[in-house]
């Protein structure tokens, strides 16, 4: 069974069943679903350019100097695109899954088998300073590392 | 005395609101420095706050980001940043051991204590520099155009990006002309457009069915976040502690070595010393641990060099960290400009001395190291799982978006509006296409403005 496998096998099923109604896509480095994007989009414009100009007529005559007056009202209207935010995160809920994992032994092994790729061998535990060693031991990863390397010797013999 | 007095309070104010609000944007992964710095720095400067104000809340700001990005790319094995895509494989490796934890701690501990070493000796490099000022300012049209084509080239797009920063700046004058022509002077909305061109790009690519299909994705995205295990007493961690004496030594050397470089990138520094560190050290896990400690350390003095040193010594955005994060503490019309055909420069680096920037800059990392460093110390686990679950893309992708509406408005009603969506068009196709990188593109603009002018009047033009 492959990663993919064990944490699908994790995932509860009503999660999956919601999935399926979505039309989903990547935007921008993360998953999101393009119907409520496009509603997301026009809530954030609505509120944030509409905070703006309220802001600029009220301020505009309030303001000394133009400038300053519109300066607070583009103020007025970053709180309107912060604010658009939290709407859409109380209406579009994250399309992501997170699983609460405890490392899984086998992804252990594999990590393992990389840093020998990067070597030829995890190195020696006769080379660590005291204080690594009781980082590693605290960890739990000193006997990982120490039995992995009387096993890898053994195979090399 | 009353003025340095008001100075300190000023400081101290605008330093723990820009650490408080970019601890908590660092959170959310693939927020990049240039969309989210760079326009609230603007905001900052505009709305006339007081030079050492303006330099302690980006800074503060910037490292503050840095210790919290740090989270999603050990906790979720996302890179927070584009700034910490070097530190994702050893994080993994880290993750899969079922350490990740370790992971973060060693990488933000490195990371401040490169920061309380660059910031020091990035003013001690931009002192010894600034002698040359006045020669390098009168050679800057010339400088930019070589540094553009430097940087063009050290993209990831290489000659292509070199290639294409020739059309690039020819759309930016042909824009500039056209709203000229209505009396519109835009700067802002270029440098939006160019930081927000990555998300442009991927919603004009949504709407077209041919891209559609390549974005489209099956299910929900997985993440699987890893179990946090604090190892120390109190809320104060000590990163003196949490790095042993060797993985100290290295990241204190690395500092002071990347503090001096400004013209290359932060990535590029950090790969390259990382792996200078890496090759020394034998066991696989001490390698880990140390290299991930290394190459955050020298993440962030690079970052930090890049920002002081063009800053201090001659007030020119010569670098990608000052075109792009940076930009606004040099260039912010009305009331920061660079003018190099005239050799006229009014921003921070004539508002400020030598020493108020050494001082403010380590206010800086101390306002970083008081509020960010612990949070992410202790609350890492608990803040990804908030932000995973509670906070959608949908959400962010909106606020961003009102983001561009209010600031073209603001700018240059239709017109700024029309000119960042062109920018960020053209500009986020070409970063996909050919990795013709932000960095590059903010040059670009640059080379429009400065090294142009200076070309023409060598032809009589």
């Amino acid at each position: 069974m492959t990663h993919e496998a064990a944490t699908l096998a994790q995932v509860p099923s009503d999660a999956r069943a919601s999935a399926s109604g979505l039309h989903l896509a990547e935007i921008w480095g993360d998953v999101v679903d393009i119907r409520q994007l496009g509603m997301a989009i026009v809530i954030g414009a609505v509120i944030s350019v509409g905070t703006f100009l309220i802001a600029v007529q009220i301020l505009g005559s309030i303001a000394p100097v133009a400038a300053i007056g519109r300066a607070y009202a583009m103020l007025a209207g970053l709180g309107g695109c912060v604010i658009s935010g939290v709407v859409c995160a109380r209406l579009f809920a994250p399309k992501r899954q997170v699983i609460e994992t405890v490392a899984d032994p086998r992804w252990r092994d594999e990590a393992m088998d990389e840093l020998v790729k990067e070597t030829g061998s995890v190195g020696h535990a006769a080379d660590l300073p005291a204080v690594t060693v009781d980082e590693m031991k605290e960890l739990g990863l000193y006997d990982t590392f120490t039995s992995y390397e009387t096993r890898h010797a053994e195979k090399e013999a | 005395m009353e003025n340095l007095l008001f100075d300190i309070v000023v400081a101290l104010t605008m330093g723990l609101v820009g650490a408080v609000v970019f601890a908590a944007i660092g959170l959310v992964s693939g927020t990049d420095e240039t969309t989210t710095l760079a326009p609230v720095t603007l905001l900052v400067v505009l709305l006339g706050v007081p030079p050492v104000g303006v330099f302690t809340f980006w800074m503060a700001g910037a490292i503050s980001k840095h210790m919290t990005h740090a989270i999603p790319t050990a906790l979720l094995g996302i890179p927070g940043d584009t700034m910490a895509v070097p530190l994702l494989q050893q994080a993994t490796v880290l993750r899969n051991l079922g350490a990740p934890h370790i992971a973060l701690r060693k990488m933000i501990s490195g990371g401040i204590i490169a920061a309380f070493i660059a910031v020091p000796l990035s003013v001690l490099f931009a002192v010894m520099l600034a002698p040359f000022g006045q020669s390098i300012t009168a050679a800057a049209p010339w400088l930019f155009l070589v540094a553009s084509l430097l940087i063009a080239y050290f993209s990831p797009g290489r000659w292509s990006s070199v290639a294409a920063l020739f059309p690039f700046v020819l759309l930016i004058l042909a824009l500039q002309g056209f709203t000229g022509k209505y009396g519109v002077k835009l700067s802002v909305s270029y440098f939006l457009g160019i930081a927000i061109g990555p998300l442009i790009a991927d919603l004009f690519s949504i709407l077209s069915p041919m891209e559609r299909l390549r974005m489209s994705r099956p299910g929900l995205r997985k993440f699987s976040l890893a179990p946090d295990v604090k190892g120390w007493g109190g809320y104060f961690p000590n990163p003196f502690r949490v790095l042993d004496p060797s993985q100290i030594k290295w990241t204190a050397a690395m500092a002071a070595v990347s503090s001096a470089t400004f013209v290359f990138s932060p990535v590029a520094m950090t790969v390259i010393l990382g792996e200078v560190v890496g090759s020394r050290v034998k066991h696989a896990y001490h390698r880990l641990t140390t290299v991930l400690s290394v190459r955050n350390g020298v993440t962030e003095s690079t970052y930090i060099a890049e920002a002081l040193i063009p800053l201090i010594a001659f007030g020119l955005p010569l670098s990608p960290v000052a075109a792009g994060p940076a930009a606004p503490l040099f260039n912010a019309p009305p009331r920061f400009s660079v003018d190099a055909a005239a050799g006229k420069i009014v921003n921070l680096h004539t508002m400020m001395t030598s020493w108020e920037f050494l001082a403010y800059g380590l206010l800086s990392v101390v306002l970083a190291a008081i509020v960010a460093y612990p949070f992410s110390m202790n609350y890492a686990r608990v803040a990804a799982a908030f932000v995973s679950r509670k906070i959608s893309h949908e959400a962010i992708i909106a606020t961003f978006v009102g983001l561009v509406l209010v600031i073209g408005i603001w700018e240059g009603q239709l017109l700024g509006l029309l000119v960042i969506v062109t920018i960020g068009l053209v500009g986020g196709m070409l970063y996909r296409i050919l990795g013709f990188n932000t960095g590059v593109q903010f040059m670009g603009f640059y080379m429009a403005i400065l090294s142009v002018p200076a070309i023409l009047k060598m032809f009589g033009l």
